[in-house]
């Protein structure tokens, strides 16, 4: 796998705007908790991943689904996201068919369309 | 595209965060929909960190000590005191090491690392040691 460091590290900008989003107004975020929270976020990916890795692996199953992510989250002890989690799982799936759905029209109305996942 | 994104709620990169998820050791593919979730919980995760944090904090300044103490103080974070240790200054790091010696604690659990810190950051020193509170 060539990683290089930096690939591994969320943006710390994108960090930032998601903190603002979270405080009040006017609030001022010094550099080294912006880069803590940024830290905080990629091994907190890992960590989800592994949990979740655990319940595709006891399940002899090779792909991680959403669900194995949801349950992931009760093993961690982040109940607390979960109901956020599964409301915006919702809203995605019917974005994602949404899309399907059009583009779907487009192809049968004789156009060239590339359908592209989205990863 | 005429179709909004699935995913246009988030913030993070998707591409960025799959780097990371492949970079752990078992895992295989990663679809759209799990890549989707876990980029949304992290999302989740540095606002509830951020909040939390906050109130710890005063005179509407976010500092990393303020998160380092939730980290510290929540056990279900457990996984981020390494990278998040309470930093303390070098004086308090000797009088801690005095401590240990005169108990004839052999165990050695803390680290001592110099950082850069920027000079608003801490109004008392300027050296500053990290160590584990363990």
């Amino acid at each position: 796998m060539a990683e290089k460091l930096e690939d591994l590290n969320l943006p710390l900008t994108v960090v930032t705007r998601i903190v603002k989003e979270a405080l009040p107004d006017g609030v001022s975020i010094s550099k080294e908790a912006r880069t803590g929270l940024a830290k905080a976020a990629s091994v907190f990916v890992l960590y989800v991943t592994s949990a979740a890795t655990n319940i595709v692996k006891n399940n002899k199953r090779k792909a991680l689904t959403g669900q194995d992510v949801l349950e992931a989250m009760s093993d961690i002890e982040f109940d607390r996201f979960v109901d956020s989690l599964r409301e915006a799982l919702e809203l995605y799936k019917q974005a994602v068919s949404a899309k399907k759905l059009a583009s779907g029209k487009k192809k049968d109305e004789g156009e060239d369309v590339e359908m592209v996942e989205d990863e | 595209m005429s179709t909004p994104k699935a995913e246009k709620d988030l913030h993070l990169p998707l591409s960025r965060v799959k780097t990371i998820m492949k970079s752990s050791p078992e895992v295989d593919a990663v679809g759209p929909e799990p890549l989707y979730l876990v980029t949304k919980v992290t999302e989740l995760f540095v606002t509830d960190l951020a909040k939390r944090a906050f109130k710890n904090s005063k005179n509407n300044f976010l500092e990393y000590k303020h998160i380092a103490e939730v980290v510290q103080e929540d056990d279900t974070l457990d996984f981020l005191r390494e990278i998040m240790p309470r930093k303390i200054t070098v004086r308090q790091f000797k009088e801690l090491m005095a401590k240990k010696s005169s108990r004839g604690d052999e165990s050695d659990e803390t680290s001592e690392e110099s950082s850069e810190e920027e000079s608003s950051e801490d109004s008392s020193s300027s050296n500053n040691a990290e160590t584990q509170n363990s």
